[in-house]
């Protein structure tokens, strides 16, 4: 018969209360489910151990930390021993973004607009005391005060500017969370995409729309399904 | 200008100085206000601005043509455009003062000094950012559109009654620092 | 120019581009909208304000003492500057004397802070022209060195509160002098290691000579200072124009060119003036008086200022750093505008960009030396 799991594990299939009655899963699908189950924790921990040795940053620095954030590049503060050989200059092509310097509202929405192109896993760490909570600009008009307004951050490190050394030490905390964390974790977190809107090649339209139109449109079906089954159940039961 | 009134800055002088006495000369009448830690500061109504500039500016002996900084100030009762005036040559310094009564700034409008942009290229940003800050408008400026500001900004936060704008990215608990 | 060829119909159009906020080369958040034909850039407007952090508003919302640890953000990689700018327009208001010692101490941390920007500047040039990860740690190296002398002087590596209204906060010990000297014979050569590696490179002569030409006149009149306008045939330094603090007595030439400088004059101009600040620096040492009273006003919550106004400027490595002061006598001044060398230096861009290809955008960018939160402040 089908199975129903609320959520839980990686790789365990969703199915909905609505289409249980018609969904019936094969003895394949369970058998490739439960294989995934065995394999995902020592496969996640080889993948979270290789991912977490080779964060690549962005080169994001508005102000003052991101001249720290060069000196953490440099030969005195290495930071590539750690793994991030290099800071790459597109959004594309890193996953990590150190927010280094003041974020203001003018330059909020670029930051958002990076934020999303950058793909999953993506991780921030909010570097020194302006993008934290505002730091020394708390009562200034045009200031964010705290980066975590408009992005989610995983590391905040204190400091006007922090050292060098206190960079190292962010960027080793985040590589323990990187590595005692769950995938599916991560795809619970909601993070609603604003700025970078992907659409569709074919119609044009964003895909957001057509999502939310195909779920409008499986509704009304199964709104019908349940009708006719009624009406049949009602005849039935007539008889 | 100072908070407890017999603490006056500095005695104003009662006779011109030597750029006021050059610009009375060529038949322009200027004030004289008190010195700024020993520089001349002159006041001119903002008609005569361009005569005096054009005037300080190209004659050989006063020579003011270097345009350190154009600075908007909100005084008590004035708003106040601050120039202050270096040479190239030799080692002159001037700061001249124009400013408009706020009383005579009709309700919703800006106070209006001309623009010294045709004069120095340096002035255009300079008095854009007087525009953004303090809200005077330059007429004759090519280009009077807010610089640091976003270009949408409402108000002009430099003015003594700028009320901070609080929303989701800036707003605090209730007995924090504001 | 939008040309429309007779035979085919075909069209040309400009396109407008933008150089966003974020770029991998160093500078900070600055948008630049370009207006290209082909590969030739016709016009630019810089978009600045992308770290306006209202430091001059918070300037009239903070006590003097509260404000004098924020300024060294202004321009960061030369807050002894700005620290000093601030001082000596208060000093001009207040009318206290500053005793020797504390002057020469000054200038030694000021002029080390120009080395130290100098050697960033030259690095983040070297990335921007895209010698990205060679040659950057070598001046770096020394920078690490100079900001070790700076930790142990002030505190800080980069944000050093050092130079306050009245004088310097802490005296050096005997064995911080003797590093200092020692930095000061090492670092000809290492001038020379860098020397030996750009000035006569053929990749770099190619990317620099001719390209970015500002003329006498049109600096002068857009307000350029610094060694920008130096290497233009201008030799305005106000350190011999209008000499502050102890410069008189310090042995020193104005470093400038004859002629209408390039991009490659302005990189000269800035190796031979941090020949020149490592010159002063042992001159200081020397000169430097045993005895002398540090501050002549007291740091605490109550800092005053008489009431009145004051204009100060130094000569920061940018250019000409100025503060302007109106102080009603109590403990907040009334305005603070900062005349920033950067944001004059910047508006001369368009100009200097015009008919170049893209390519040479950012080396002509990189020359000027524009420090983005002192465009912005």
């Amino acid at each position: 018969m089908s199975e129903e799991k609320a959520g839980g594990a990686n790789g365990s299939i969703n199915v909905p209360d609505e289409l249980k009655d018609t969904v019936t899963l094969t003895t394949v699908d369970r058998a490739v489910e439960a294989l995934s189950e065995l394999l995902s924790p020592p496969v996640s921990w080889v993948a979270n151990l290789a991912r977490s040795n080779s964060v690549w940053p962005l080169t994001f620095g508005t102000s003052c930390c991101a001249i720290e954030m060069m000196s953490v590049g440099m030969s005195k503060f290495d930071i590539s021993r750690f793994g991030s050989e290099v800071f790459r200059g597109t959004p594309r092509q890193a996953d990590l973004i150190i927010t280094a310097g003041t974020i203001t509202r003018k330059m909020a929405p670029a930051l958002i607009t990076l934020y999303e192109q950058l793909p999953e896993p993506k991780y921030v760490i909010a570097m020194g005391a302006c993008t934290v909570t505002g730091g020394m600009f708390n009562d200034s008009y045009s200031v964010v005060q705290g980066v975590d307004r408009i992005i989610p951050v995983d590391v905040y490190l204190p400091g006007c500017p922090p050292r060098p050394e206190g960079i190292l030490d962010a960027l080793l905390k985040l590589q323990q969370k990187i590595r005692t964390e769950s995938y599916s974790e991560r795809r619970k977190r909601k993070y609603k995409q604003e700025a970078v809107l992907y659409v569709d090649y074919d119609t044009g339209r964003p895909v957001n729309d057509l999502v939310e139109e195909a779920k409008l449109e499986t509704a009304l079906a199964l709104e019908r399904l349940k009708k006719s089954r009624k009406g049949e159940s009602g005849t039935s039961a007539e008889r | 200008m100072s908070e407890t009134p017999a603490a006056k800055p500095a005695e104003t002088p009662q006779e011109p100085g030597q750029f006021g006495q050059f610009l009375k000369e060529h038949g322009i009448s200027s004030q004289r206000l008190a010195d700024s830690s020993g520089v001349e500061t002159i006041e001119l109504e903002a008609s005569q601005l361009e005569a005096a500039v054009k005037l300080l500016r190209s004659s050989p002996e006063v020579k003011l043509d270097y345009l350190v900084s154009v600075c908007g100030v909100d005084s008590q009762d004035t708003f106040d455009s601050v120039y202050h005036l270096w040479s190239y040559s030799n080692a002159n310094e001037l700061v001249i003062k124009v400013r408009v009564k706020k009383a005579s700034v009709p309700e919703g409008s800006l106070p209006s000094v001309p623009s010294l942009s045709r004069f120095w290229n340096a002035a255009n940003w300079h008095e854009r950012e007087t525009y953004d800050f303090v809200g005077i408008r330059y007429y004759g400026h090519p280009y009077l559109r807010r610089i640091l500001n976003p270009w949408d900004w409402e108000g002009y936060p430099l003015r003594r009654d700028y009320k901070q704008l609080v929303d989701a990215l800036n707003d605090k608990a209730p007995g924090s620092f504001r | 120019m939008a040309i429309e060829l007779p035979t085919t119909g075909l069209k040309t159009d400009e396109m407008i581009i933008n150089m966003g906020p974020q770029h991998p080369a160093t500078h900070g958040v600055l948008r630049l909208i370009l207006t290209l034909d082909g590969e030739f850039v016709k016009h630019t407007e810089p978009v600045c304000g992308h770290l306006h952090r209202a430091q001059e508003w918070q300037g009239q919302n903070r006590t003097l003492f509260q404000y004098q640890a924020l300024i060294d953000r202004v321009d960061y990689l030369s807050g002894m500057f700005t620290s000093w700018a601030m001082a000596r327009a208060a000093e001009l208001i207040d009318g206290c004397e500053i005793s020797e010692r504390a002057e020469f101490l000054r200038v030694m941390v000021a002029e080390m802070n120009r080395i130290s920007s100098h050697l960033l500047w030259l690095g983040t040039y070297l990335i921007d022209l895209g010698a990205m990860f060679g040659f950057p740690f070598y001046p770096f190296r020394e920078r690490e060195k100079l900001l070790d002398l700076f930790e142990e002087i002030a505190g800080q590596r980069m944000m050093f509160n050092y130079i306050r209204i009245g004088g310097v906060m802490r005296a050096p010990k005997d064995d911080w002098l003797k590093r200092l000297e020692a930095f000061t014979e090492e670092f000809p050569k290492r001038v020379d290691e860098y020397e030996a590696i750009v000035t006569e490179n053929p990749i770099f002569l190619k990317r620099t000579k001719g390209i970015g030409i500002l003329k006498k006149e049109v600096a002068m009149d857009y307000g350029v200072t610094g060694p920008t306008i130096r290497a233009s045939g201008v030799p305005i330094d106000l350190r011999r124009t209008k000499p502050y603090s102890v410069y008189p007595k310090l042995k020193f030439d104005v470093v400038g060119m004859d002629k209408d400088g390039d991009t490659w004059d302005r990189y000269i101009c800035r190796i031979r003036e941090m020949r020149q600040s490592n010159e002063i620096i042992k001159q200081c040492l020397d000169m430097l008086p045993k005895e002398g009273e540090l501050l002549a006003k007291k740091q605490n919550a109550g800092l005053r200022i008489k009431a009145g106004e004051g204009f100060a400027a130094v000569e920061s490595p940018r250019g000409t750093l100025g503060c302007y002061i109106i102080s009603n006598g109590s403990d907040r001044a009334y305005r603070f505008k900062w005349r920033n060398p950067s944001f004059c230096n910047l508006s001369v861009l368009p100009e200097l960009l015009k008919n170049h290809p893209i390519a040479d955008v950012m080396a002509i960018f990189g020359s000027i030396d524009v420090i983005l939160p002192d465009v912005d402040r």
